[in-house]
C-alpha cells in the first residue's frame, strides 16, 4: 500500500499548489516588459505615443518614471576588497535602462494594459532608438587592449582583482617542487531554469498602505529588504507571499527589476498588477550562474605530497554587479581551495570582469562546485601526468582525521571529517576495484569505459541573518503550526521540521503544520540558501522542542498531582517520578486551549545561532564512450557523502539526486552561448539542452556522518553537496575515457556532438 | 472571439475566447484549472501536458479552438473524488516530486504511458517522459514512481495478467 510522503504532496499531486502564476486579483491589470534587442547600445529615445494610444493599455513605464519615484538600483553586492587595499567597483543595474543597454534582455520600459495579451501587443509598438556600441561577450574580450568600456565607474571593465593565502609561500613551495602540474577548467555560464517561470503579483493595499508581492522566492524577508533598498520603503510598507515556489536554486533570492517596476505600478495605479515572464525572456534576463574560468598548479614534494596549490581565476560578472556575482568569484571560489587535503601553502588570484551578458549571481553552490571541480580535475591530471594511482594519491594528501579541527593554509577551519572513511565506503559501494572487468565487458560490447573521482568538500552557507527564530502555535486537537522565515522551494520543509518537532513532542507529524514567513510572528531569520535551512532553523525547532516541554512541565505536574520537579518527559509522555501515573503532552495541549483569538499556554518560541560547517564526499562516476556518435553514458553512479547526521534519509537522497544531475546537465549540456556580438544564441529549452529523465542510468547514494558540534542537529547541508561531487566526478571519468582512446582533455559540455568534434580532431 | 464547447474532467463547458487562445490559458485563465502548469514557450517542458480524447498533449501547443468538442482530463480531475489515482499516489510514496511544479505534467504524461505499456521499461519509461522536464529530482525517483504505479496499476487490475508483486523493471 501506497502513503504520501510529504505533507506538501497532497496539493502538488491534485494540482491544487498555488504558485504565484495561479494567484489573481480581482481589477488586476498585467505587464509585458521591453527589452534590449542589442548586447551594447546608446538608447537615443524610447517613444512610447503609440503604445500608449493601443487598446487596453494603461500604462507605460520608462526609466524616467523610475527617476521620478526616486527608486534606486538592483543591489550590487557586497564590498569586497582586492589586492593593495582596492575596493572592488561596481556597475549597479538599473530598473529600466537609463541611456545605454548593456546586455540583450536588459528592460528598457514597461507596458501595462487590462490584458496579457493587450499588453504583449503594445509591447511591440514601443520604438526604442539605438545607437550600437561595439560588444565585448567573454572576458578575454572585455579585458583585451582597447575594448570598449562598459561602466565608467569600472576602468578597464576590471571590476576587482582580488587575491587570498600566501603568495611568497606558494612561489616558493613552487621553486623547490619535485613536480608540478598545471590545468584551466571552464565552468560555463548556465542558466539555472527552475521550472516555475519568474511571476510577480503586486497589489496596494491602500488600507494598511502595505504592498503585497506574490512572487516566487526562497527568502520572503531577504526578498522583502532588498525591495525596500530599491524602493525607498520601509520593510514594514511591504509583504511578500510565496505558497508553492517552483525551485530556485540561488536565481531566487532578491528581487528583479520587474519586482521593483511592479511595485511602483501597483501603487501608481491603484490597481494590481501581474506579469508572468516567457521562458525565452528569463533565457536572456534571468540570472546566470557559473561563468568561471580557474587555471589551478599544484606542486609535489619528493613523496608525492601535494606542497602548494595555485589557482588564476577569470570570472564573467555579467554586465553589472548583481547580488553574489563578486562573492562567488572571490569568498566562494577560495575558502575551500585546499579541497580535502592537507596542503601547507595555497594561494588565489582572481579577476573578475564585466562584459555585455546577462548578470552572473548564484546557481546552485554558487563557486563551491566549481572550485571542487578544479582541483579535484587537477588532482587526477597530475596523477595522470606523473603516473600516480589516483586512489592512493588522494589518500597521502588528504586531512586525517585525527587532524580536526583542521584549519587550511588560508585560514579556513574545518572543524571535522573523516575523509578516508567516507573514501572507503564510496570506493566499496562503487566496487572500484572490479573496475577493470567491467571495462573489459564494455570493451566487448564495442564501448570505451572510464571511471572518476570527485572528492569535494565545501562551506555550507553561515547565512546573512543573526540567529534563525522559530515558534509555534498549538489549535484546538493539539495540532500545531510552526513558523520560521525559511521558504521552502522543493525541499521538504513542511516534511522535516515537522518531524523534528513531532519527534521530540511525540505529536503525529501529520498534525503539525509549517509556514514560512508569517508578517505577523515577526521573526528574524535566513531564507533558504547556501544548504542551510535543515541545520539552521531546523535546529531551532529543535530547540523549540526544549523550551515546549519545559512549559508543559509545571501544567503536567499540576494535572498528575506531583510536585514540578517530579515530572520526567519521554516519548511525548510525562510521568510522575513516583511512576503512577502519566499524561501524554498532546493531552495537555488540548486541555489548555482556549479559543483561536487567545494565546495558547505552550505557544513557544525558539532560536538558534549557527554558523556554516563542511559537507563532504566521494562521489565515484562510471562513463561509457561510443566513439562512432561521441555519445557518453553514465551506466553507475555512486554518492556517499557526510552531511552529519541525517533527519529524512528520502528527502537527503532526494537532494542529493537533484544536485547530481544538475552536475550531470552542466557536463553533458547546459551551456548558455552568446557570439562574439554579444547576440545570445540558446534562448529557450529547444537550444539550451537539459537533462532528461535517463540523464543518469543508475544512482548509488549513500551517507557516511561524522556529525558536526556546531549546530543542535549535527546535521550538514546537503542542498548543493550533489552538484559539487558530479561535476569532478564525471568530468574525471569522461577525461579517464578520453585517455583510454587516446585523446586529451576537453572542456564541459560533453555532449555528443563536441565529444565527437574533439575525438576527430585530435586523432586525425 | 470565438465560442469553444468542450468536456473538461468530466463537465461540458463553452467559453468565449480569443482565437489565438492557446489551451493551456484557457484551462487556467478562463476554467481556474491552475494545476495545469505553463513552464515554457516552446513545447519542451510538458508542464502543461493535459490528456485530450485519451492522448497527452503539450496543452501549450495547442490553441483552444483546435479543443473544441474534445473530451480533456486535467491533473485536477484525476483522482476520482477523494480517492488518488495511483500514480499520483506513487509519485509521492517514491518522493518523485520536490518543488511540484513539473509534477502535473509529469503525472498526465506517466498515466498515459501506462496505458500503453502496463509494464515499462526502462526504455519506454524514458521516452515516455522525454518530453517532460524536471529540474529538481534529477528524474531518478521520478523513474522509480512510474514502476511503482505500474505495479499498483497491474496488480489492481489482473486483467493485464501480471503476478501481485512483479516489478516494472526488465
Ligand atoms: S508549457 Fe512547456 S511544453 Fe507546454
Ligand atoms: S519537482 Fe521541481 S521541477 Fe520537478
Amino acid at each position: 500500500m501506497m502513503e504520501l510522503m510529504r505533507h506538501e504532496d497532497h496539493r502538488l499531486i491534485t494540482g491544487s499548489g498555488k504558485f504565484t502564476a495561479d494567484w489573481n486579483l480581482a481589477g488586476q491589470l498585467h505587464a509585458s516588459v521591453v527589452r534590449s534587442v542589442h548586447a551594447h547600445a546608446r538608447v537615443l529615445s524610447v517613444n512610447t505615443d503609440a503604445a500608449e494610444k493601443a487598446k487596453g493599455v494603461v500604462a507605460v513605464l520608462t526609466a524616467a518614471d523610475v527617476t521620478a519615484a526616486r527608486y534606486g538600483q538592483i543591489p550590487s553586492g557586497p564590498e569586497i576588497q582586492g589586492v593593495d587595499g582596492c575596493v572592488i567597483s561596481k556597475g549597479s543595474m538599473p530598473l529600466l535602462a537609463i541611456d545605454r543597454v548593456r546586455f540583450v534582455g536588459q528592460a528598457v520600459a514597461m507596458v501595462i494594459a487590462d490584458s496579457a495579451s493587450a499588453a504583449h501587443d503594445a509591447a511591440e509598438l514601443v520604438d526604442v532608438v539605438y545607437e550600437v556600441l561595439p560588444a565585448v561577450s567573454s572576458v578575454e574580450q572585455a579585458t583585451a587592449d582597447n575594448a570598449v568600456q562598459l561602466h565608467p565607474t569600472i576602468p578597464g571593465n576590471v571590476s576587482l582583482t582580488f587575491e587570498n593565502g600566501d603568495r611568497e609561500a606558494v612561489d616558493k613551495a613552487f621553486a623547490s617542487a619535485s613536480r608540478t602540474s598545471t590545468l584551466s577548467i571552464q565552468s560555463q555560464r548556465l542558466y539555472g531554469a527552475p521550472m516555475e517561470p519568474k511571476a510577480i503579483l503586486a497589489t496596494h493595499d491602500a488600507s494598511r498602505n502595505v504592498t503585497v508581492v506574490y512572487t516566487p522566492t526562497q527568502g520572503m524577508l531577504g526578498m522583502r529588504a532588498s525591495l525596500a533598498a530599491i524602493t525607498g520603503l520601509t520593510t514594514t510598507d511591504l509583504e511578500v507571499v510565496a505558497e508553492d515556489v517552483g525551485g530556485s536554486f540561488g536565481l531566487r533570492g532578491g528581487p528583479g527589476v520587474e519586482h521593483g517596476l511592479l511595485v511602483l505600478a501597483t501603487r501608481r495605479l491603484g490597481r494590481p498588477v501581474k506579469w508572468v515572464s516567457s521562458r525565452s525572456e528569463l533565457f536572456a534576463a534571468e540570472w546566470h550562474g557559473r561563468a568561471l574560468k580557474l587555471t589551478g598548479s599544484l606542486a609535489l614534494d619528493a613523496d608525492d605530497r601535494i606542497s602548494a596549490i595555485r589557482f588564476d581565476d577569470h570570472a564573467d560578472l555579467g554586465a553589472y554587479n548583481c547580488y553574489f556575482g563578486g562573492f562567488i568569484a572571490t569568498n566562494n571560489l577560495s575558502v575551500t581551495m585546499g579541497g580535502a587535503y592537507d596542503v601547507p601553502a595555497l594561494y588565489m588570484r582572481s579577476t573578475l570582469a564585466v562584459t555585455n551578458t546577462s548578470p552572473v549571481s548564484a546557481y546552485r553552490g554558487a563557486g563551491r562546485p566549481d572550485i571542487a571541480f578544479a582541483i579535484e580535475r587537477l588532482i587526477d591530471h597530475a596523477a595522470s601526468e606523473h603516473g600516480l594511482d589516483p586512489v592512493a594519491f588522494r589518500r597521502a594528501n588528504f586531512i586525517r582525521a585525527d587532524q580536526f579541527p583542521y584549519t587550511t593554509a588560508n585560514g579556513t577551519e574545518y572543524d571535522c571529517g573523516d575523509f578516508n572513511a567516507v573514501f572507503d565506503k564510496a570506493l566499496d559501494a562503487a566496487v572500484y576495484n572490479e573496475f577493470p572487468e567491467r571495462r573489459a565487458k564494455s570493451e566487448a560490447r564495442g564501448r570505451l569505459r572510464g571511471i572518476g573521482i570527485g572528492y569535494y568538500v565545501e562551506k555550507s552557507g553561515a547565512g546573512g541573518a543573526p540567529k534563525d527564530e522559530v515558534s509555534c502555535q498549538f489549535d484546538s486537537d493539539g495540532g500545531l503550526l510552526l513558523h520560521a522565515v525559511s521558504g521552502p522551494s522543493g525541499q521538504g520543509h513542511e516534511t522535516a521540521y515537522a518531524q523534528i518537532v513531532g519527534d521530540g513532542l511525540g505529536i503525529p507529524a501529520a498534525q503539525i503544520r509549517y509556514r514560512a514567513g508569517a508578517p505577523d510572528q515577526r521573526l528574524v531569520g535566513n531564507g533558504t540558501g547556501g544548504s542551510r535551512s535543515l541545520y539552521g532553523t531546523g535546529s531551532a525547532f529543535k530547540n523549540l522542542v526544549d523550551v515546549v516541554i519545559a512549559k508543559a512541565a509545571p501544567l503536567a505536574a499540576r494535572h498528575l498531582n506531583v510536585e514540578p520537579g517530579d515530572v520526567a518527559f519521554s516519548n511525548g509522555r510525562f510521568i510522575g517520578r513516583n511512576g503512577a501515573k502519566g499524561v501524554d503532552l498532546i493531552e495537555l495541549a488540548k486541555k489548555h486551549y482556549i479559543d483561536s483569538q487567545t494565546a495558547h499556554p505552550l505557544d513557544s518560541s525558539a532560536e538558534t545561532v549557527t554558523g556554516a560547517n563542511y559537507p563532504n564526499g566521494c562521489h565515484i562516476a562510471e562513463v561509457e564512450l561510443d566513439l562512432e556518435t561521441g555519445e557518453i553514458d553514465v551506466p553507475v553512479y555512486t554518492a556517499v557523502d557526510d552531511l552529519g547526521n541525517v533527519i529524512s534519509a528520502e528527502l537527503v537522497r532526494g537532494q542529493v539526486h537533484g544536485g547530481v544531475v544538475q552536475g550531470a546537465g552542466q557536463a553533458f549540456g547546459e551551456a548558455v552561448i552568446y557570439d562574439d556580438s554579444g547576440q545570445l544564441l540558446s534562448g529557450s529549452f529547444m537550444d539550451y539542452a537539459m537533462p532528461r529523465a535517463g540523464a543518469l542510468d543508475k544512482v548509488v547514494s549513500d551517507t557516511h556522518a561524522v556529525p558536526t558540534a556546531l549546530n543542535e542537529l549535527g546535521s550538514k547541508g546537503v542542498g548543493e553537496s550533489g552538484c559539487s561531487g558530479s561535476l569532478p566526478a564525471l568530468s574525471n571519468a569522461v577525461m579517464d575515457v578520453l585517455r583510454s582512446a587516446g585523446v586529451p582533455p576537453m572542456d564541459m559540455p560533453y555532449s555528443s556532438h563536441r565529444v565527437w568534434q574533439h575525438v576527430r580532431k585530435e586523432k586525425r | 472571439m470565438s465560442k469553444v464547447s468542450f468536456t473538461v474532467n468530466g463537465q461540458k463547458v463553452s467559453v468565449d475566447i480569443e482565437e489565438r487562445a492557446l489551451l493551456a490559458d484557457v484551462l487556467r485563465d478562463n476554467l481556474q484549472l491552475t494545476g495545469t502548469h505553463i513552464g515554457c514557450d516552446t513545447s519542451q517542458c510538458g508542464c502543461c501536458t493535459v490528456r485530450l480524447n485519451g492522448s497527452a498533449v503539450k496543452s501549450c501547443t495547442m490553441l483552444a479552438v483546435q479543443a473544441d468538442e474534445a473530451e480533456i482530463t486535467t491533473i485536477e480531475g484525476l483522482a476520482d473524488n477523494e480517492r488518488l489515482h495511483p500514480v499520483q499516489l506513487a509519485f509521492s510514496a517514491c518522493h518523485g516530486l520536490q518543488c511540484g511544479f513539473c509534477t502535473p505534467g509529469m503525472i498526465m504524461a506517466t498515466v498515459e504511458l501506462l496505458e500503453r505499456f502496463p509494464d515499462p521499461t526502462d526504455e519506454q519509461i524514458r521516452e515516455g517522459l522525454s518530453g517532460n522536464l524536471c529540474r529538481c529530482t534529477g528524474y531518478v525517483n521520478i523513474e522509480a514512481s512510474v514502476r511503482a504505479a505500474a505495479t499498483a496499476m497491474r496488480v489492481a487490475s489482473p486483467a493485464a495478467g501480471v503476478v501481485e508483486g512483479g516489478r516494472g523493471r526488465r
